[in-house]
C-alpha cells in the first residue's frame, strides 16, 4: 500500500496499541504492589517501632518525611534528565516524562515542606530555622512550581524554555545547598539514616519502597495520559490540515 | 574571534539604539532611586546593627527587581519592532545575540549599581564598608550582576519568542537566580564585616558565573530555535507540533 502522504512526517506510534504490553500494565502493577507495603509500613511505624529517645513520638514523622524528600529529589533529577533529552532529541515522550516527574515532584515536595516544619517544631522548637536543607528543598519546590506554571501557561514555544528551566533547576540544587550551608546549619546530618538501629531500618525501607512504587505508578499513568493527549492533538491537527 | 566581533557589532547597535532615547537607563535608574527611597523610609529607623544585616538584602533585591525590568525591556524592543525573527534569520552566530543582549543588560545593571551602592552608603551608616573597599565592592557588583544576567538573558530571550507572555519571567527568574543572589548576599555580608575570607567568596562567585554562562551558552540556541535537525532517516516524531520549526515559533498567530 502506498503512502498517501509521502512528504509528511510519520505520525506518533499509538500508545494504546492493541495486544498485551508489559509497559502498559506496569504502572498499575506498581500501584497494586504499593498497597500491602504501605499498610505494613504504617503498621510498623505506629505499632512496632520503638519511640526514639531524644525526639520522642515526633520522630515517627521521619518515616514519611525522609522518603518524600528523597522522592522529590529523584523526581527533580528525572525531570532534569528528561528535559535534556527533550531538548536534544525533540522528543515529545521525554517532554511527557519531564512534566509527569515534575508533577510528582511537586506533590512529594509539598509533603516534605509540610511534614518538615511539624517535625522541626517538635524537635527544635521552631518550624523554620533557615537551615540549608530546608531552604534548598523549598527553592527546589519553587523551581518545580515555576516549571509547571510555564508548561501550563507559557507561550507556544515554552516547552523548550521549561526544559531549560528544569535543567537549571536540577543543576541549582547542590549550589543552593552549598550557599546556604555557609551559614550554621541545624538540620540532622546526612548520617542520620545510616545511624538508625536495625528495627528502625526495618520500618524505614518498606515505607520508602511503598512511596517509591506509588510515585513510579503515578508517573507511568501520567506519562501514558500525556502521550494519549499528544496523539489526540496530532489527530486533531491531521483532521484540520490533512495535507 | 568571529563570534566576538559579531557580538560587539550587535552590542554597538544596542548601544546606539539606547543612546537615541536612554529608555533603559532612565527607567532602570529611576526604578533604582524609587526603591532606595522606599528602603530608606522603611528601614532608616532601625538600629545600626540591623542595617548591617539588612544591607545585603536591600542591595540584591534591588538588583533582582531592576534586572527583571531591564531584561524584559531589552527583548521587548525586539518584540515591538518584530526584529527578533530577523536577528535569528541573519547570517550570524546565534550565540552572538545572547552575548550582546547579556552585555547590554549587564551594562545597565552596573550603571544602576553605581547609583544603588553610593545611595545605600549615604542612607545607612553600615554601608561605610562599601566606600572603604571600592575595588572589592565594584567586583562584587559585577560578579553578582553577571550571574544574574547569565540566566536572565536566556529565559528573557526564550519568552520573547512567544506571544505576549513575558510576564512569566518574574516567575521563572527569581527561583532560578537564587544561587547567584545567595552567594552575593554571603559575599556582601563578608564585605560589610571586613571578613578576610572575602577573596575566597569572590572566587566562588566567579566560578559560579562561569558555570552559569557556560550552561546558558549551551542552551541558548536550543531554547530559541530547537535542536538541530537530526540526520536523514531519523525524523522528529512530532513535526506538526508547535516546536517543530523556528517559523512556527515566531508566528504570532495561532495555528488553529
Amino acid at each position: 500500500m502506498t503512502d498517501p502522504m509521502p512528504d509528511a512526517e510519520p505520525r506518533p506510534a499509538p500508545v494504546a496499541a492493541a495486544g498485551f504490553r508489559l509497559s502498559s500494565v506496569l504502572p498499575d502493577l506498581c500501584l497494586l504492589a504499593a498497597i500491602p507495603l504501605l499498610v505494613y509500613s504504617v503498621h510498623r511505624v505506629f505499632m512496632s517501632t520503638p519511640i526514639e529517645q531524644s525526639m520522642g513520638t515526633a520522630f515517627k514523622i521521619f518515616f514519611f518525611h525522609v522518603p518524600m524528600g528523597w522522592l522529590c529529589m529523584l523526581m527533580a533529577l528525572i525531570a532534569g534528565i528528561a528535559a535534556a533529552v527533550q531538548l536534544r532529541l525533540r522528543s515529545s515522550g521525554a517532554a511527557a516524562v519531564a512534566l509527569a516527574a515534575a508533577e510528582i515532584g511537586f506533590v512529594t515536595g509539598l509533603g516534605v515542606l509540610l511534614t518538615g516544619p511539624i517535625w522541626g517544631n517538635a524537635t527544635w522548637g521552631r518550624p523554620w530555622t533557615g537551615d540549608a536543607r530546608q531552604v534548598s528543598t523549598a527553592l527546589l519546590w519553587l523551581v518545580i512550581v515555576a516549571y509547571l506554571l510555564l508548561r501550563h501557561y507559557g507561550p507556544r514555544s515554552s516547552d523548550r524554555l521549561a526544559a531549560a528551566l528544569a535543567i537549571f533547576g536540577a543543576v541549582n540544587v547542590p549550589i543552593i545547598y552549598y550557599a546556604v550551608k555557609l551559614w550554621k546549619t541545624l538540620h540532622p546530618s546526612t548520617g542520620v539514616v545510616g545511624s538508625l538501629p536495625p528495627e528502625m531500618w526495618a520500618t524505614f525501607w518498606p515505607g520508602l519502597g511503598g512511596l517509591l512504587l506509588v510515585s513510579l505508578g503515578l508517573l507511568g499513568l501520567r506519562i501514558r495520559q500525556l502521550r494519549l493527549a499528544d496523539e489526540l492533538d496530532a489527530a486533531w491537527v491531521q483532521l484540520e490540515d490533512p495535507r | 574571534m568571529r563570534l566576538l566581533r559579531q557580538a560587539l557589532l550587535l552590542l554597538r547597535s544596542e548601544l546606539r539604539q539606547e543612546l537615541r532615547d536612554f529608555e533603559l537607563l532612565l527607567t532602570a535608574g529611576f526604578f533604582t532611586v524609587v526603591l532606595l527611597a522606599m528602603f530608606y523610609l522603611s528601614f532608616a529607623s532601625l538600629q545600626a546593627k540591623a542595617h548591617l544585616s539588612a544591607l545585603p538584602g536591600l542591595m540584591w533585591l534591588t538588583v533582582a527587581f531592576v534586572g527583571v525590568l531591564t531584561l524584559t525591556r531589552v527583548f521587548d524592543r525586539e518584540r515591538e519592532a518584530d526584529t527578533l525573527r530577523a536577528l535569528l534569520a541573519a547570517p550570524i552566530e546565534r550565540l552572538a545575540i545572547y552575548l550582546a543582549k547579556a552585555a547590554m543588560a549587564l551594562l545597565v545593571l552596573m550603571i544602576c549599581c553605581a547609583v544603588l551602592v553610593p545611595g545605600l552608603w549615604l542612607m545607612f551608616p553600615a554601608g561605610q564598608a562599601f566606600a572603604d573597599q571600592p575595588g572589592q565592592t565594584a567586583l562584587l557588583a559585577l560578579l553578582g550582576c553577571a550571574g544574574y544576567v547569565a540566566i536572565g538573558t536566556l529565559f528573557a530571550a526564550g519568552l520573547a519568542t512567544g506571544a505576549g507572555k513575558n510576564t512569566l519571567l518574574f516567575i521563572i527568574l527569581y527561583p532560578l537566580t537564587t544561587p547567584v543572589l545567595m552567594y552575593a548576599l554571603v559575599t556582601t555580608r563578608a564585605l560589610l564585616d571586613r571578613d578576610p575570607a572575602l577573596p575566597d567568596h569572590l572566587t566562588q562567585m566567579f566560578l559560579l558565573d562561569l558555570i552559569l554562562f557556560a550552561a546558558a551558552c549551551l542552551l541558548f540556541e536550543t531554547v530559541l530555535v530547537g535542536a538541530p535537525a537530526r540526520a536523514p532517516g531519523r525524523r522528529p516524531r512530532h513535526p506538526r507540533r508547535p516546536d517543530a520549526s523556528v517559523r512556527q515559533d515566531m508566528s504570532r498567530e495561532p495555528s488553529r
